[in-house]
């Protein structure tokens, strides 16, 4: 059984990236457009084994989110990455604060995110 | 195995240009409301995504423009920065910038550094400070040594979803790794430990070649609330790592450093918008289609509207007493067909406002180079319309809007002269009605000259000395190629390369434009399209045993003429008299070359048409009905044909050709139709 | 009848000394052969709608299932007299370029295997067709096979030609 991570960005295009890189490492993907979307799947249901998820986005942003995931019993130790743009330790420290595993810096090439994924996920 | 993002560039453009939309509309939104945080926010978001998404197709020069506009933007939010004149100017011009940027990047050829470096400057205040990207550590591999790690993490090692398996788990990766659990001792009893909480450490004994970073990030994302100390070698690099002398450490419980809050108190000038934010209709549930796709999709329609539709003419004329039943069938299958052929045709609708939207800053700097007050008024902008009509309807409405703008708007002072508002006012709207939508640029400014419409056209040869013309064919002379009545060439308009251009755009899309307009009151234009390109409704005629169709948008009337009514003109044929109107009579059989029944008009049957606002009788020897039919292309396999605007199937599967009535036109003024 | 599965890309463009394959046909006495890989299917005759102001030897445009095709007709293109049509006559659907074409014939005969080395080139003189039509002459069981070059004689020039060819073969009479 293939393990599920889902995505939160509000750019389709860094979805449909990060999609196809987990997807041909042979993860199943859900892709949520922000913050808000991104609950609305979880409570519907979507059990992810690693959540990866963008700051910036309207509706709710990033640390909000992690936020949230952490309140919802089934999910509080599930491990999330945070995607960032900054590599100054401001949004690392509140993040990981807010109860975020670990990050993801972009740029990144595709198999640096999937060594950062192996880190944090059991394989 | 290395994993090729670059199918993702395409995706990358289209949405970068997406954002940069949003950041213009936004922008010239914030122009008129300065305070709203929501806005600058939602435009800060799409600057950070085409930044973010840049990087990972190392569009460097994308990444470092956008960058600063990002900069700017912050300091807006926070209220370092307040929105002035020269800083919306700046704004708005580099984002035309990043516009070029993308396209550059798009197309694969240089961008044009001399401008990015002035807008550098701009929204730098002249202090450029580009950061170095951040340097990527380097690893430099060692000899085989013997490295102690003491790792005693936080209690909410949990809760921040790490699990101290996978920290060992790397390790190993990285040498040889021999595990000694610690802090047993402080384990409470089994009824009150809490399962959420970390009470364990660990020390590591690692055999490694590797460098000390590369040990070091294995622990990087627990470094914030553990204790790591460290026996190595040489020189350490992580912070937290302290050279001692390694003795059996008794866990000191939790060393959680404190964090700083950041407060990020929101600056009494930037308030979020009371209204709350501005949704946007793009954010509901969608998924990108390829347009091939649904062009296939469209055509395979097409095919099943034909083959219902033929089946019908193959149920009136059967003998069985199941013909009720069938009937009823059919008559069934036809609305189910029309119903998923109207679904499908509204796939590619799309509302005019993306054709709309680029409207007000194009105004906006038109005014601003004219020195002339002028408003946008848009109205109906969620009209929809099919794409390729979208798509082509853009540079004859920019063409109509600077005309308003540059031509028939009077300056603030003539206009208080006059008694008007010295603001000018541009309205555009868009609305369906029957099976058309119409768009009408409207201004209320000078309105149309006829003297000196006629004074020109006389002047080039376009009408004789004496000629006299109606109010209506005077101002149909402006859509003459190269006519211009503009006294000045300015760089926007008036060297009348236009309008002709513009009314053939819309009737290469099977529309019409008008004219209406008060001298010193205003003008408007209206432009009546079909719904749709791929369909067309037609009259079905029969010329001989010949069927054809005339596309009914350009249709009058029809009639059969009286005697008296068809008159012979020597020189230019029969024309027929129409409520005063003299109309020329083209018969369809001499143009086709066929065998008619009738070739007097008298006893055949008129059409009365419409194109280029002059009118053509086509003679034909009956009407067969009124079809909806699907367009089909004969060029693809063969070439144009004069007076043919293209081919559908009939109901009984045989080719029917449409009717070109621009070409009809020609061939009544007897001159060959233009290409 | 299709004739799809020749098992090679339909537009291939192989020279003469490749091609094997043709499929042949009769125009009153004479045989005719075309490139097997550029025969799309074989269609009973059934009556095209004529296209206003377009040579005589285009007979007009056939429905092939949703696409329009025109049709040539190939005893008019060569200057032969007209004939009734009769339960033989079919339409050849053949491929030139990214265009599809129907050729008029009066029955059509079988796939022939001609080697080219039983291929010569087309004499200057002496033929009923336009020697740039002909790629060359086949001989196949004593039976003499004018190979068309169906690229030229469906060529965009030759079908944009208003006015029929018997004009100019009057002049050159004369």
């Amino acid at each position: 059984m293939s393990k599920t991570v889902l995505i939160v960005d509000d750019s389709a295009t860094m979805r449909q990236m990060v999609n196809f890189t987990l997807t041909g490492a042979g993860f199943t993907v859900v892709e949520a457009g922000d913050g808000a979307d991104a609950v609305k799947k979880l409570t519907a249901g979507t059990k992810p084994n690693l959540v990866i998820t963008d700051l910036n986005m309207p509706n709710m942003d990033g640390i909000s989110l992690i936020k949230e995931i952490r309140k919802m019993g089934t999910l509080k130790f599930t491990p999330i990455l945070m995607l960032t743009t900054e590599s100054t330790d401001d949004k690392k420290k509140e993040g990981q604060a807010a109860g975020a595993t670990g990050w993801i810096v972009k740029p990144f090439n595709p198999e640096q995110m999937l060594k950062v994924i192996a880190k944090v996920l059991p394989s | 195995m290395k994993i090729d993002l670059s199918r993702f560039q395409a995706a990358f453009f289209e949405e970068s240009a997406e954002h940069v939309t949003t950041m213009e509309e936004g922008l010239l939104q914030l122009e008129r409301r300065p305070d709203d945080l929501d806005l600058i926010n939602r435009i800060f978001r799409a600057a950070h995504s085409i930044k973010g998404n840049s990087g990972m197709f190392k569009l460097t020069a994308i990444t470092e423009f956008t960058h600063l506009l990002e900069n700017l933007l912050d300091q807006l939010r926070t209220g370092q920065r307040t929105l002035t004149k020269p800083v919306m100017d700046a704004l708005l011009e580099s984002t035309d910038g990043l516009k070029h940027l993308i396209e550059a990047a798009k197309t694969g050829e240089a961008h044009d550094e001399g401008r990015i470096a002035i807008l550098r400057e701009r929204l730098t205040g002249g202090a450029v400070h580009i950061e170095a990207p951040p340097v990527a550590a380097v690893h430099s591999p060692r000899a085989s040594r013997r490295v102690k790690i003491e790792w005693t993490p936080g209690p909410t090692l949990f809760q921040r979803g790490l699990d101290p398996v996978q920290i060992v788990k790397e390790l190993e990766h990285v040498g040889r790794v021999q595990t000694i659990l610690r802090g047993l001792e402080a384990l409470p009893a089994l009824a009150d430990l809490d399962p959420e909480r970390c009470y364990l450490a660990w020390t590591f004994v690692l055999d490694t070649a590797e460098s000390d970073q590369t040990i070091a990030e294995v622990f990087e994302f627990v470094r914030e609330d553990s204790q790591i100390v460290m026996e190595a070698d040489a020189a350490l690099v992580c912070p937290s790592i302290a050279c001692d002398s390694v003795t059996p450490a008794v866990p000191t419980g939790t060393s959680v450093p404190s964090r700083s809050t950041a407060t990020g108190d929101v600056p009494p000038a930037m308030v979020p918008n009371p209204a709350g934010p501005v949704a946007k209709k793009s954010d509901g549930a969608s998924i990108r289609v390829d347009t091939e796709k649904i062009d296939k999709l469209i055509n395979l329609v097409g095919e099943l509207v034909i083959t219902q539709s033929m089946l019908s003419q193959l149920g009136n004329h059967f003998e069985s007493p199941d013909l009720p039943v069938l009937q009823e069938r059919l008559a069934q299958l036809e609305r189910n067909t029309r119903e998923i052929q109207e679904r499908v045709m509204s796939i590619r609708m799309l509302p005019v406002a993306m054709v709309f939207n680029k409207f007000p800053r194009v105004v906006r700097d038109l005014a601003a180079k004219s020195g002339k007050d002028i408003q946008l008024i848009l109205a109906g902008e969620e009209t929809e319309l099919d794409k390729t009509v979208i798509e082509s309807i853009g540079d004859p409405l920019t063409h109509l809007i600077r005309n308003a703008a540059d031509h028939a708007l009077e300056s603030p002072e003539e206009r208080l002269a006059l008694g008007k508002p010295a603001q000018g006012t541009v309205r555009l709207s868009a609305y369906q009605e029957g099976g058309n939508i119409y768009i009408s640029v409207q201004d209320d400014g000078r309105g149309l000259n006829r003297d000196k419409i006629v004074a020109k056209a006389r002047a080039s040869g376009i009408i004789g000395p004496d000629e006299q013309l109606s109010d209506e064919q005077v101002w149909l002379l402006i859509f003459r190629a190269g006519f211009s009545t503009a006294e000045k060439v300015t760089e926007v308009s008036g060297r009348g390369v236009g309008m002709d251009v513009v009314r053939r755009n819309i009737e290469g899309l099977g529309g019409t434009i008008a004219i209406k307009t008060e001298a010193g009151q205003g003008t408007t234009f209206l432009l009546k399209l079909p719904l749709t390109l791929a369909i067309v409704e037609g009259m079905a005629v029969r010329v001989g045993s010949e069927t054809y169709l005339v596309p009914l948008l350009s249709i009058i009337e029809s009639l059969q003429p009286s005697a008296g009514a068809v008159k012979t003109i020597v020189g230019k044929g029969q024309v027929i008299n129409v409520r005063g109107l003299y109309i020329p009579i083209v018969r369809l059989y001499e143009a086709f070359h066929l065998e008619a029944d009738h070739t007097e008009p008298t006893q055949a049957i008129l059409i009365i048409v419409e194109t280029e606002s002059e009118r053509v009788a086509l003679m034909v020897d009956e009407l067969l009905g009124q079809q909806q039919v699907v367009i089909k292309n004969l060029e693809q396999n063969f070439h144009k044909v004069d007076g043919i605007a293209g081919a559908t199937i009939l109901g009984d599967g045989t080719v029917g050709f449409i009717v070109d009535v621009r070409g009809m036109l020609a061939i009544s003024r007897g001159v060959a139709v233009a290409a | 009848m299709k004739v799809e599965d020749a098992g090679h890309s339909r537009n291939g463009s192989k020279t003469l000394s490749e091609a094997n394959q043709y499929l042949t046909f009769m125009l009153g006495e004479e045989l005719y052969g075309v490139d097997i890989l550029r025969v799309q299917e074989i269609k009973g005759y059934q009556k095209c709608t004529p296209i206003p102001n377009t040579p005589v030897f285009i007979k007009g445009v056939l429905n092939l299932r949703g696409t329009i095709v025109p049709i040539v007709d190939l005893r008019a293109k060569f200057n032969l007299p007209p004939v009734e049509a009769t339960m033989f006559t079919v339409v050849i659907v053949v491929v030139v370029k990214d265009r599809i074409m129907g050729l008029i014939v009066d029955a059509v005969s079988e796939v022939m295997d001609i080697p080219s080395a039983d291929i010569q080139p087309a004499p200057m003189l002496g033929t009923n067709v336009d020697v740039s039509f002909i790629s060359g002459l086949g001989r196949c069981a004593d039976r003499l096979i004018t190979i068309l070059n169906i690229d030229h004689v469906l060529s965009l020039e030759e079908l944009l030609q208003v006015g029929s060819t018997s004009e100019e073969t009057e002049t050159v009479q004369a």
